[in-house]
């Protein structure tokens, strides 16, 4: 219940930081970039969270839980 | 003959989330887009634009007595003294005429006086048009800057330069004025400032490939588009097209020209001088634009 | 040569009278962007191999629509660890489908080699924005393999702040599983029977689980933006692995409590199948940053999940992509992993003491590290579609509670350690 309490309170603290944080719009030249998106090769990404989600006990974080399958 | 063909007002209008000026200049729609959600803002750059396109369609518009292209068209052989702008524009024109191999000529335009593109069969005789011929010519007229001289019965017409240089002169003051990214469309000859604020691109629609396809969009964010169509005036005449895309060297019309030619480069004038001089290619258009390494698009 | 577009550009400059120019960007958007790829996973010691292809379609439509199809084949094949001990005596079990048995050599870990499966999974999604700053998305998700059916769908909403520098997005997702397990589900704690013996199994089995998440992406500067999630998932109903067992030890040997196998083959000693609790609930808290250097982009991410069953875990994941030229690029990945074991984790079951309610030796649920190496190289095609071939190594080594460890079990290596190449080579179009 603790750890849940300050898991919760560690999004909103980001958020209640961020709005002195930022940039112009036209300063977005780099951020467009394909290899600075959160999620560069979303195959690769796939194809790890369901390797990870069968050999390990935890899941998702980035995404959803990932599963649907019976490998674990 | 003066003649203003529309009334010269700037509209302020809302789109989207924004607000886009619209006025009429160079016988095309005219927009200009700003992204700030300013509305006071937007009418005041819009109308600084408007101010300097129709500055431009007045100097070099073929109707107006008493610009200087007036002036020049009706020297009868004399000298005329340009003003900087006009002897810049001149420059260009020679050195595109060289670049071409004389494919671009701005004293093709008397070739208007035989060839009347209406959507009908009336194609003129050979002989009519090697008259003409006669009468064009860049290597015909004597440019030391800043005089000019045209022999008798020769004109010049800047209308191929002149769209795009002010789409280029208008995205300048856009900068200047200091108000964000801004795209400024005369027509589907576009300029942006910049990448838009709320999106990553600024998304133009270019028509596909075929008359059936569907439009290409392309993502700009930096950069101009111009266009070169044929398509739209023609003569028909025994199942043979005739484009309005004329070749200077021959008077007739350049033989299997592409429908239309979309160029993106960094500049309106650079691209508009590209899909023009593609144009001119005719059925060496897209090798051409392959080998200059210029981003296009060609219907056909 | 452009050389006739670079004269140009000269003459486009002198009459412009510009100085600098930004250089054009202008791209074509592709109707369809196709992402696809083809994957090797193989463990070493003839354990699990996976063959997979993957496909991610996604169309554009106007005003910023998009549908997204994806569609994965595996195909499995090779031995997973049945969950039972070594012992210096060869051992015998009977096959999940209850037809037949299988012999381990002596001193070797129980592998289980039945499994040769085909699974196809589905996924349909579509995003469209909400509004001036809003992007909401909606999905559905399938898969079938011959013992597990899955269905699912999810939704999540995204909103734009602070002139789109800071998203925040929430998220759920619903699956409901069927499991079928080959020979049917073998009531937790009751022994292995001999071959043709499916008394202790019953029928199908279902499982729910619910996810919802929580999220916040931050644009720091031109080059630096994080993002930071909580998770949260429940899980109720069939949680076991039908197919792993415990060996049922002597408490002081700790030696498999031996048994006669059936004329027609069974389990040379007594093994009960495993039984975990019919819910689990997660929580993970998830920050990733993305910093780019002069073009290099560092990417790292930090997990830590914690659940009922005490279960801990941190996850960090570092990726560096670092470009050659402007067509292709290198990029070296580390990733480390450590989890603490279920408080229902065994190696095996005392018979001198009471059964527990929960019990199962699957290693995934047991205290491990595990380490990822890999290196990727990507490049740009002539027609400027995107290519990539990575080779990566997952190891895993992990021990069992000191606790845990009964009489000769002791010097032997108890918990099966886990290596596989990761070899995938993806095609972007």
């Amino acid at each position: 219940m603790k750890t849940r309490i300050l898991m919760a309170a560690a999004v909103l603290a980001s958020c209640a930081a961020c709005s002195s944080m930022g940039v112009e719009p036209w300063e977005r030249d780099v951020l467009a970039r394909g290899d600075m998106q959160l999620t560069t090769d979303p195959i690769e990404a796939a194809t790890d969270d369901h390797i990870y989600f069968s050999k390990e006990a935890s899941s998702g974080g980035r995404g959803f839980g990932g599963g649907g399958c019976g490998c674990n | 003959m003066v003649e203003h063909p529309t009334q010269r007002s700037v509209e302020v209008k809302p789109a989207g989330d924004g607000w886009v000026g619209h006025f009429v200049a160079m016988a095309s729609p005219c927009e200009v887009i700003l992204e700030s959600a300013d509305r006071d803002w937007t009418a005041q750059v819009s109308a600084e634009v408007a101010a300097e396109a129709w500055r431009i369609e007045d100097k070099f518009s073929r109707y107006l007595e008493g610009n200087i292209i007036h002036r020049i068209n009706n020297a009868v052989g004399s000298a005329i003294e340009v003003d900087e702008e006009t002897a810049n524009l001149l420059d260009f024109a020679a050195t595109l005429h060289e670049l071409s191999e004389g494919r671009f000529d701005i004293t093709s335009g008397v070739l208007r006086d035989v060839w009347r593109f209406d959507g009908s069969d009336r194609v003129p005789h050979t002989d009519s048009v090697s008259a003409t011929l006669n009468r064009v010519g860049w290597e015909r007229i004597a440019w030391q800057r800043p005089r000019l001289t045209l022999q008798a019965g020769m004109e010049i017409d800047l209308g191929g330069i002149g769209k795009e240089y002010a789409v280029d002169r208008c995205a300048g003051i856009i900068r200047n004025a200091n108000c964000g990214a801004g795209l400024v469309n005369f027509g589907g000859d576009l300029a942006v400032t910049g990448p838009p604020e709320r999106r990553p691109a600024w998304k133009v629609g270019v028509e596909g490939d075929t008359p059936d396809a569907a439009d290409r969009l392309i993502d700009l964010r930096a950069g101009a588009l111009a266009t070169s169509g044929d398509a739209r005036r023609f003569l028909l005449r025994e199942g043979v097209r005739y484009g309005h895309i004329l070749d200077p060297t021959t008077g007739w019309p350049v033989k299997n020209a592409p429908g239309s030619v979309t160029v993106a480069a960094d500049t309106c004038t650079q691209a508009g001088m590209l899909s023009t001089l593609a144009m001119l290619q005719g059925s060496n258009a897209e090798a051409f634009l392959d080998e200059e390494a210029a981003t296009y698009w060609v219907r056909r | 040569m452009p050389t006739l577009n670079k004269k140009l550009a000269a003459a486009t400059c002198a009459l412009l009278g510009t100085a600098v120019v930004t250089p054009v960007d202008a791209q074509e958007e592709p109707d369809w962007d196709f992402n696809t790829s083809l994957l090797y996973y193989g463990e070493s010691d003839d354990r699990v191999q996976d063959l997979s292809f993957k496909s991610l379609s996604r169309r554009m439509f106007a005003d910023d629509k998009y549908l997204s199809i994806g569609l994965t084949v595996d195909t499995l094949t090779g031995a997973s660890p049945n969950g039972a001990i070594r012992q210096d005596i060869p051992q015998t079990f009977t096959r999940p489908s209850g037809n037949g048995s299988y012999l381990v050599a002596a001193d070797e870990l129980p592998l289980d080699d039945t499994f040769h499966d085909t699974r196809v999974a589905l996924t349909a999604g579509w995003q469209q924005p909400a509004g001036e700053k809003g992007l909401l998305s909606v999905g559905v998700s399938a898969s079938k393999e011959y013992d597990y059916l899955h269905t699912g769908l999810n939704a999540s909403y995204a909103h734009d702040f602070n002139n789109r520098n800071t998203t925040v997005s929430a998220g759920f997702a619903y699956a409901k599983d069927s499991i079928e397990p080959v020979g049917g589900a073998p009531i937790p704690f009751t022994e292995m029977r001999d071959v043709g013996d499916l008394s202790n199994r019953v029928g199908d089995q279902d499982k729910d689980v619910l996810d919802f998440i929580l999220g916040v992406t931050q644009v720091v500067s031109r080059n630096l933006l994080f993002q930071v999630n909580y998770s949260f998932s429940r899980s109720e109903g069939y949680l076991n692995n039908p197919y792993k067992v415990l060996s049922l030890v002597d408490g002081v040997t700790g030696d498999t409590i031996p048994r006669i196998p059936g004329p027609e083959g069974g389990p040379s000693g007594i093994f009960l199948y495993e039984g975990r609790p019919e819910e689990r609930t997660q929580h993970s808290i998830y920050g990733q940053a993305k910093y780019n250097m002069s073009g290099k982009v560092l990417d790292v991410s930090y997990r830590y999940m914690t659940d009922d069953w005490e279960i801990d875990s941190h996850t960090i994941d570092v990726r560096y992509r670092w470009p050659i030229g402007d067509r292709s690029y290198l990029e070296p990945h580390l990733r480390f992993y450590t989890q603490t074991e279920a408080d229902f984790y065994r190696l095996s079951l005392d018979e001198s003491v009471a059964l527990p309610g929960y019990a199962t030796s699957d290693y995934r649920m047991g205290n491990f590290d595990g380490t990822t190496l890999g290196l990727k190289y990507g490049w740009k095609t002539q027609n400027d579609n995107e290519m990539s071939v990575r080779l990566e190594w997952y190891t895993q080594s992990g021990s069992v509670p000191a606790d845990q460890i009964i009489g000769n079990q002791a010097g032997r290596d108890n918990y099966p350690d886990l290596n596989a190449v990761i070899a995938q080579f993806s095609y972007r179009f």
